[in-house]
């Protein structure tokens, strides 16, 4: 009985590795045949010999079956250590040919650690602010309710006010929200526990924190009943208060002193936790408000509403749901909250993060450009040095390396060189995460501050690879799809691939100059708005002015006259310091981030109530010393005086901006005004010039109400002297101090310091570009030098020829130049017309400027040209002095 | 008991090594010689034989191939590598040794009184 003839077309199949159980089934088979021939032999008959071949060999399944377990588990295996060993061929090949060509290797990986850090420690911040959920339960159900009041009453069983949509009604909707809460950040007074201390403090309704989703480390939540009026007082204090003050005791509850008063401590937050803006403590917001309530503050209280949506509600239908609120309520209840009411609820981080929001996105766009040419460049480099190896790869392609296996290679040396590109960049990136910091919002720092991560590492590392391929393949299939019998016959260099390689290196070099003009123009456009801020006039002097604030506690703030008496004596002694020009005192300072209250101003005989506009502006309390010490000229009438007190006639300064808006075309002396419909009239004494709250706002309408008058607890003391800025700083401490040894002091600080702190954001953001731009300036003129040096090789023999048949040298250089030339002002008009089309988005960061404005964009075209025209010299030279004899001779 | 004994399978494989020191071949010859030298005193499943080769190509004392045999069949060979010539040598005095002591166990003359400790 003769075997089943293998087919042939299995031998071909042989091809991709063997066939195992084919393989196993002919052993056997064979094994058995010749068995039977055996018994055949034997003399017994053919059945007999087949049956007793195979109860011979026992039990045939189960050999079969081992066998092809056995072999196959070992084809797997030793196809895998193939594998193994093929990559870490590859790797050890990679970077052995890396070390020997060290410093190409180095510009690779220098070129993309800078694309890479720039990218990881931006994207850290935007991750932190914009892309990292709050670290609440079910974030993205929390909202800011926008436009919702807390009612405020002045004595128990009066009329509540304002008459808006209060927080208790959006408590009585049900269903829509899970929970409401409101709070505010101010500061008060810490004693009790050692040395007085200024701590925040969080004024919370009892809502917040079940609304957030957080709970006490330990001692309990706020009653309900703790959030109304009268209730003996409680706080909660956080971890890190805890143990720096208590010593982590854990005893409660404890009483300490808030500027005088005693509160018990009934709890203590879990660490981590400092919501809102690294708050030590909280302490209830009662509803309604009461005057005690602005304890904390100054004067102004900015309470911020959260809600948590439930789980079937949406943000349209709670928008939907306060607009049908406010319908119900008079119009001109409506007005004063019209900007409010076009956004009425938003998600809470996308409020937290506020205006920070377009800058980040610019930088992080920035960087994304950054990261595109640090890959265009990478490549190039890649390009030109496949270029070197073309002869290499050809003979070895030669002598029988597959294709696939010589990208392999390519795109191992490519992955080694990315890698370190991320390793360089994560080292950069935690180096300047610090920097970053600065451009978060300060209500985000605790809650989500920029940390390199786990995540960060998955994004660094995922650059790397995304680059390392995409810019290692594109070079490796190139220089493999070389024709290797050109390449061995030429001696690489000349020919149909060289040409094309050459065009494709133009365009990633115009590519990358385009994108860093785009860069440059940003940057352009941010240095002119600084320079212009810089310039612009405050309104006041800042030169020789210091400041420092004060919280009156004790008896000092018991009613408004012994405040008014405290600040007056403070102020006279200081005038009494040689050397101090003027002193005096305010509640609130341009260029510092406080909370600024606005009023409704109602002026005699002007349309007011429904369908007017209603106009509003920043109150302030000012001493007349305030004007004299910040420098702040009185346009026409007077100041007010020491004499303006209570129970005078009541009187207000305001600014040039106020007159042109509420009287315009008229002389505002001698006006009247009321605020908010309430109270009595106020006249108009005097204009004093506009002064800027902020470098990069134009300035608001300003009142100022006389600070004799009425004197908030927290008070700024300001002196002008000729004194260096420390020695003004301790003349005011001193003169505080000797008023009463108590009183605590704080934000003590130059003016000029003040202003340049204001700027921080915008200065560090402006760094950032400029120094991106500056990044990209350098890696563009790498390009551009790369590529045209490497023309200068790739015609050296055409350059010859030239020179042989009598090209002078600046004929050979002119042609170069030429080159050089065309490359950088073509990639210069293309970025050009980028920076137009990305102008809008830089819109917002401006000040001062057009985002098209020429000059910016002109000034970056000649910093990229003239460095690009530059770096083509050194290869026009060397084209210049080529040596027909030895051009010739090298052929 | 019965004339013929279970093979103990490092037993197997020492006695493929060593029908394989003689030069190449495929499993029905080394079967053949097994069963010959041994004169069928050795119960062999000739079915175990061919996951012992296999085994003992994994573990590349032997290697194998296809070819052709005498009567022009494709037909697997196996022969010895270096490695598989050393372990036979190792394995073979280990063994001699191993049936010399039990050997002289056997026919030790009278039973000793096991001496107390």
């Amino acid at each position: 009985m003769g075997a089943p003839k293998e087919p042939l077309w299995r031998r071909y199949l042989r091809f991709f590795g063997p066939d195992v159980e084919a393989d196993v089934d002919e052993e056997l088979r064979f094994h058995l045949d010749m068995k039977e021939r055996d018994y055949l032999a034997r003399g017994l008959s053919p059945e007999e010999a087949r049956a007793e071949a195979i109860r011979k060999f026992g039990d045939l399944d189960r050999h079969r079956r081992q066998l092809r377990r056995q072999d196959s588990r070992r084809l797997r295996r030793d196809r895998w250590s193939e594998r193994v060993d093929g990559w870490g061929q590859d790797l050890r090949f990679a970077l052995r040919t890396l070390w020997r060509q060290r410093g190409f290797s180095l510009a690779v990986i220098a070129t993309l650690s800078l694309g890479i850090g720039a990218t990881t420690a931006i994207f850290s911040a935007v991750d932190a602010a914009l892309l990292r959920p709050l670290p609440f339960p079910h974030p993205a159900e929390l909202v800011e309710l926008r436009a919702i009041e807390v009612p405020f009453r002045e004595e128990a069983g009066q009329e509540e006010h304002p008459s808006g949509v209060t927080i208790r009604d959006v408590g009585a909707l049900g269903g829509l929200f899970s929970g409401v809460g409101a709070y505010a950040v101010g500061g008060l007074n810490l004693s009790g526990t050692g040395n007085p201390i200024r701590t925040r403090v969080g004024v919370v309704t009892t809502g917040l924190l079940p609304t957030l989703g957080v709970r006490p480390a330990f001692g309990r939540h706020f009653h309900p009943e703790e959030g109304t009026p009268g209730q003996a007082a409680v706080a909660l204090i956080s971890h890190g208060l805890w143990r720096r003050q208590f010593g982590g005791d854990s005893a409660l509850p404890r009483s300490i002193l808030l500027n005088g008063l005693t509160y018990q401590v009934v709890g203590v937050m879990p660490p981590e936790f400092t919501f809102p803006e690294r708050v030590d403590l909280w302490i209830p917001l009662t509803v309604p408000m009461t005057p005690e309530t602005f304890e904390p503050f100054r004067g102004a209280i900015l309470k911020t509403v959260v809600a948590r949506l439930a789980p079937s509600a949406t943000l349209d239908a709670a928008r939907d749901r306060m607009r049908l609120l406010w319908g119900k309520l008079p119009a001109e209840a409506r007005d004063e909250y019209r900007a409010l009411l076009a956004d009425p609820v938003r998600p809470l981080q996308g409020s937290l993060v506020g205006n920070r929001r377009g800058p980040m996105l610019i930088l992080l766009g920035a960087t994304g450009l950054l990261l595109l040419i640090a890959c265009v460049n990478a490549t190039n480099l890649l390009l030109a040095h496949a270029a070197t190896r073309e002869r290499e790869l050809a003979v070895r392609a030669v002598l029988g390396a597959s294709r696939g296996r010589l990208v392999r290679q390519l795109l191992a040396q490519s992955l080694v060189l990315s890698v370190a590109g991320a390793m360089g960049g994560l080292a950069l990136a935690a180096g300047t995460l610090r920097a970053v910091q600065g451009l978060l919002p300060k209500e985000m720092l605790d809650i989500a501050s920029p940390h390199l991560d786990l995540r960060l590492l998955v994004f660094a590392i995922g650059l790397a690879g995304i680059t390392g391929i995409g810019f290692g393949l594109w070079p490796a299939l190139g220089a493999t799809r070389t024709d290797a019998h050109g390449a061995m016959k030429s001696g690489g260099g000349h020919g149909a691939t060289a040409a094309r390689r050459g065009r494709l290196r133009r365009t990633l070099v115009t590519t990358e100059l385009a994108l860093a003009l785009m860069l440059l123009a940003g940057a352009g456009l941010m240095l002119k708005s600084f320079v212009i801020l810089l310039d612009t006039n405050p309104g006041f002097e800042p030169e020789r002015v210091a400041a420092l604030q004060v919280v009156l506690d004790g008896s000092r703030a018991l009613s408004n006259a012994n405040r008014v008496a405290a600040v007056n004596a403070i102020a006279e002694r200081l005038r009494g310091v040689p050397g101090i020009e003027a002193a005096g005192a305010v509640n609130d300072l341009p260029m510092t981030d406080q909370v600024r209250m606005s009023i409704r101003v109602d002026a005699e005989g002007k349309p007011s109530g429904e369908g007017a506009e209603p106009k509003f502006a920043r109150w302030l309390m000012a001493s007349e010393g305030y004007f004299r010490a910040l420098g702040i000229p009185l346009i026409r009438g007077r100041l007010m005086r020491e004499t303006d007190d209570s129970l005078a006639p009541k009187i207000a300064v305001i600014n040039q901006t106020m007159a042109k808006i509420i009287w315009p075309g008229e002389d505002p002396i001698g006006k009247r005004f009321k605020s908010g419909g309430r109270g009595e009239f106020r006249t108009v004494v005097g204009i004093v010039r506009d002064v800027r709250e902020r470098m990069d706002q134009r300035p608001d309408p300003h009142t100022y109400f006389p600070i004799g008058e009425f004197t908030p607890q927290d008070v700024t003391i300001v002196a002008r002297g000729a004194l260096a800025g420390p020695d003004l700083l301790a003349a005011l401490r001193l003169a505080v101090r000797e008023t009463d040894p108590t009183q605590a002091v704080y934000n003590a600080r130059t003016l000029t310091d003040a202003m340049s702190r204001s700027l921080a954001p915008r200065r560090s953001t402006t760094l950032l570009i400029t120094a991106f731009g500056l990044l990209a300036l350098l890696l563009a003129l790498v390009g551009v030098y790369g590529v045209v040096s490497y023309t200068v090789t790739l015609r050296q023999r055409e350059l010859g020829i030239r020179a042989a048949l009598g090209a002078s040298r600046n004929n050979l250089a002119r042609l170069v130049l030429t080159e050089g030339a065309t490359v950088a002002l073509l990639g210069i008009a293309i970025g050009l017309m980028g920076a137009f089309g990305l102008s809008r988005v830089l819109r917002g960061l401006l000040y001062g400027v057009e985002p098209t404005d020429p000059t910016a964009l002109f000034a970056a075209a000649a910093v990229l040209l003239i460095p690009a025209i530059l770096a083509t010299l050194i290869p026009a030279r060397r084209a210049a002095s080529a040596d027909p004899v030895e051009v010739m001779r090298s052929e | 008991m019965s004339e013929k004994v279970d093979v103990l399978r490092g037993t197997l494989d020492l006695l493929i090594l060593k029908a394989l020191s003689w030069g190449p071949a495929h499993g029905y010859s080394v079967a053949e010689w097994i069963e010959r030298v041994t004169e069928d005193t050795l119960q062999i499943e000739e079915g175990s034989l061919y996951p012992a080769l296999h085994r003992l190509d994994e573990r590349g004392l032997i290697e194998a191939e296809w070819g052709l045999s005498g009567n022009n069949r494709r037909a697997k060979y196996y022969a010895l590598t270096v490695a598989g010539r050393q372990a036979l040598k190792a394995e073979s005095a280990t063994w001699s040794r191993y049936a010399k002591a039990v050997f002289a166990a056997l026919s030790a003359p009278a039973a000793l009184k096991p001496a107390r400790a």
